[in-house]
């Protein structure tokens, strides 16, 4: 009996002593995934600001860095082609890529970041634009600055590193070019006795028209959209340079006579036929690649899901965006998504993300032109002289699209995405679907601005 | 060795069980109770991401005053007014015809209606959202019998919206309700119901006068645990509908979910609401309680 409970006691006191390491302040990261790569100790967490990076700074260490990222097509095909370029000088380099969708980047983000364990971040990872501010000023502790990295941001577009610029810091390398297209199936137009001509620099009114001849004649739609997701609005209103904020941060929806206009075009378009709405991400490019609408509008990262319907090769266009009517300020150009790499504070060694980040995405044009047909279009401006922006596409009926893209990118009207960027969205989207099913705009305009006045509240 | 026995026996057996459920209890102390205890506190603080500051009870006051919170409060209750009953007098209905002795392939049938249990609450709902595509499986079938002309959204209709969740929360979890119910029938002596039929007692008096009564504890147990259930419910609304169309199905879950993860994080006033879905549970649970058990 006694050794029983010897023995149960000396059991008891291992569970204690294992849970008791376990339980401990400074657990190990258990991520499985994430953390498949040896770190080094975590004494040598860098300082928020770096000098200039020395290229053989991890002369002997390890060389992987772990990346999170979405788009095994696009962003994640991107990141391995930079590997590809950094490698020629660098042959210990590797890369450990993850693939983390951009809901699950930012869940981990958050719960490392409040419960203060940042062990668990890679040492990269691909932010959305529109979550920058957010996140950086949410949790100053995450990402480093990166002004003094050694990365030249000057040659980048304006518009686009805004992005990631906090209180006049750089946190972010900008990455992918959202400056919105529409593409259109030319073979549905010529159905319906139109072309690509047509649709360009075209107005919502005739965009309208013509949707109507399409549906008439094809029986499709010209657009699907996602319900209960703002994309289309949110070009619209930055097309014509209008955002859900103001500049000192306060919601700018009542009075706001562009998000009028938007809501009042969409729902016409909606009623009329011309738009049908999906319910989820997958239906809507699901009714592109099976030829259930005859085009869309959106950034021009959704040419890579286009892409996958290789049977539609050759019939597809690509043109500028329609028009807000009855808005002084409204042009063709607009941007939507678009995403920049940010390195975490957590990263064993900076100097390496740095400069490898340094010489590819914002140092080689080779990179830029490899990951040219997945749709990434660069905004870093030496890449643009490439000659391979000038090369054809056969997808898109021999255009030289890629030109045509950087182009559209310079035109594009800036604006504010805000801290509350996601919250003015989802409440316009409630608005909207509201709208569509009757209810009075400006009331509904009025609840969405209570709703998201209220959330910036404490 | 022997000398030392100053314990009794009953003594010894006593610290030998408290020795084995020390460990447990320990790690769910820990791993449990601490956290909680943590984020009751944290539901008194309010701020942006890691900055927090202590407010007192305006979170919970907050909340009360949040168009789209109450809205999920509204949501969340209507699930559970409807949806809760009809299944768990369904779950009872399928128990007590597959409990009859004399019915064939019983296993059979049992595994089938078991079964989605065992799947996913994701991949289950993603197929639900599927089936219920303007392109879905249902609007196919609808439309080629001639129920209707053109293809219906149901997901971005308000009450079709809510009512598919509901459907897909029967497909789920009946069969799960029933497994305790076919489990509390086995305690039943096989003959009361013999009795029962000697006295010439008809199907449904046998089902209300017998199965019913003597299931009482097994009927509070599934209410409780569903009502429990669907407060907390999350994957449907998040996966099938995202919440909308316009916050139609949106759970209360769902939008702390956007609060701390999507949003600009407040996590004490996620917290905060967090633990209203606590007290809701709480107080449920005890009216289920005070109803359903009359053994005082």
């Amino acid at each position: 009996m006694k050794r029983k409970i010897l023995a149960a006691l000396l059991a008891s006191t291992m569970v204690l002593s294992l849970t008791a390491c376990g339980g401990g302040s400074d657990a190990p990261a258990a991520d499985g995934g994430a953390a498949a790569t040896e770190e080094a100790p975590a004494a040598e967490a860098p300082a928020a600001d770096e000098a200039a990076p020395a290229a053989d700074a991890a002369a002997g260490g390890d060389e992987t860095l772990t990346v999170w990222c979405w788009d095994p097509a696009f962003n994640m095909n991107a990141m391995y082609e930079a590997e590809k370029v950094y490698q020629k000088d660098h042959p210990n380099f590797k890369l450990n890529v993850v693939e983390t969708p951009w809901e699950d980047v930012q869940t981990k983000i958050t719960t490392a970041a409040t419960s203060g364990d940042l062990s668990t971040l890679p040492d990269i990872f691909l932010m959305q634009d529109n979550a920058f501010q957010k996140n950086v000023i949410s949790f100053p502790d995450v990402c480093m600055d990166l002004t003094n990295s050694g990365v030249d941001f000057s040659q980048f577009a304006a518009g686009k590193t805004a992005y990631s610029v906090i209180d006049g810091k750089n946190y972010g390398v900008p990455f992918d070019n959202g400056a919105v297209v529409a593409c259109y199936r030319t073979d549905y137009l010529e159905q319906a006795g139109l072309t690509i001509d047509d649709f360009t620099d075209i107005t919502f009114d005739q965009y309208m028209e013509n949707g109507k001849k399409v549906l008439e004649a094809t029986g499709k739609p010209l657009i699907s959209m996602q319900a209960g997701e703002c994309d289309l609005i949110m070009m619209m209103m930055q097309s014509a340079g209008s955002s859900l904020f103001n500049e000192d941060g306060t919601a700018n929806i009542v009075g706001n006579d562009t998000l009028k206009a938007v809501m009042e075009t969409y729902k016409a378009l909606k009623d009329s036929g011309v738009l049908v709405e999906v319910n989820s991400w997958d239906e809507y490019v699901g009714s592109m690649v099976s030829g259930d609408v005859a085009g869309t509008i959106n950034g021009c990262w959704i040419m890579a899901s286009i892409q996958t319907a290789e049977d539609q090769s050759g019939n597809w266009a690509l043109t500028n965006m329609p028009s807000l009517v009855g808005v002084s300020s409204a042009t063709n150009y607009s941007n939507n998504g678009g995403s920049s790499w940010a390195v975490t504070t957590k990263c064993a060694n900076p100097d390496l993300a740095c400069d490898f980040l340094a010489s590819t995405f914002a140092g080689s044009t080779e990179l830029y032109d490899n990951i040219l047909s997945s749709g990434a279009l660069a905004t870093w401006a030496p890449a643009g002289d490439s000659n391979a922006y000038a090369t054809p596409n056969d997808f898109f009926g021999g255009d030289a699209v890629s030109a045509k893209i950087v182009d559209f990118s310079t035109k594009v009207p800036s604006n504010i995405t805000g801290v509350y960027y996601y919250e003015g969205r989802d409440a316009v989207a409630t608005a909207i679907t509201n709208y569509i099913n009757g209810s009075d705009i400006d009331a509904e305009m009025q609840t969405a601005a209570d709703t998201v006045n209220f959330l910036m509240g404490q | 060795m022997n000398s030392k026995k100053k314990m009794t026996l009953s003594k010894k057996h006593n610290l030998t069980g408290w020795v084995f459920l020390f460990p447990g209890a320990f790690l769910i102390f820990m791993m449990s109770f601490v956290p909680m205890i943590q984020a009751l506190l944290l539901s008194f603080k309010t701020g942006v991401g890691a900055a927090m500051k202590s407010c007192g009870v305006t979170n919970y006051v907050r909340m009360f005053q949040d168009a789209v919170f109450v809205q999920s409060i509204k949501n969340t209750f209507f699930y559970l007014i409807i949806q809760v009953p009809i299944m768990l007098i369904f779950a009872l209905i399928l128990a007590s015809i597959l409990n009859n002795k004399n019915l064939r392939f019983k296993g059979l049938f049992r595994t089938m209606i078991f079964l989605p249990c065992a799947t996913s609450l994701v991949a289950y709902a993603v197929i639900f959202r599927s089936l219920f595509a303007n392109n879905g499986l249902i609007n196919l079938v609808l439309v080629n019998l001639g129920i209707l002309d053109q293809p219906y959204s149901f997901l971005t209709h308000m009450w079709s919206a809510r009512i598919v969740i509901i459907i897909a929360l029967l497909w789920r979890w009946t069969g799960y309700n029933m497994v305790f119910y076919l489990s509390g029938l086995q305690n039943i002596e096989y003959s009361v119901y013999e009795a029962a039929k000697i006295d010439g007692a008809s199907a449904a008096q046998t089902f209300f006068k017998i199965t019913v009564p003597l299931l009482k504890p097994t009927i509070l147990l599934t209410a409780i645990m569903s009502t429990n259930g669907t407060l907390q419910l999350f994957d449907e609304s998040v996966n099938l509908t995202d919440g909308g169309p316009a916050n139609a199905s949106i759970t209360m879950s769902h939008y702390i979910y956007n609060m701390s993860f999507k949003y600009v994080p407040n996590f004490g006033y996620a917290a905060a609401m967090s633990f209203l879905i606590l007290i809701l549970v709480a107080v449920l649970a005890f009216l289920q309680m005070k109803v359903g058990d009359k053994r005082d």
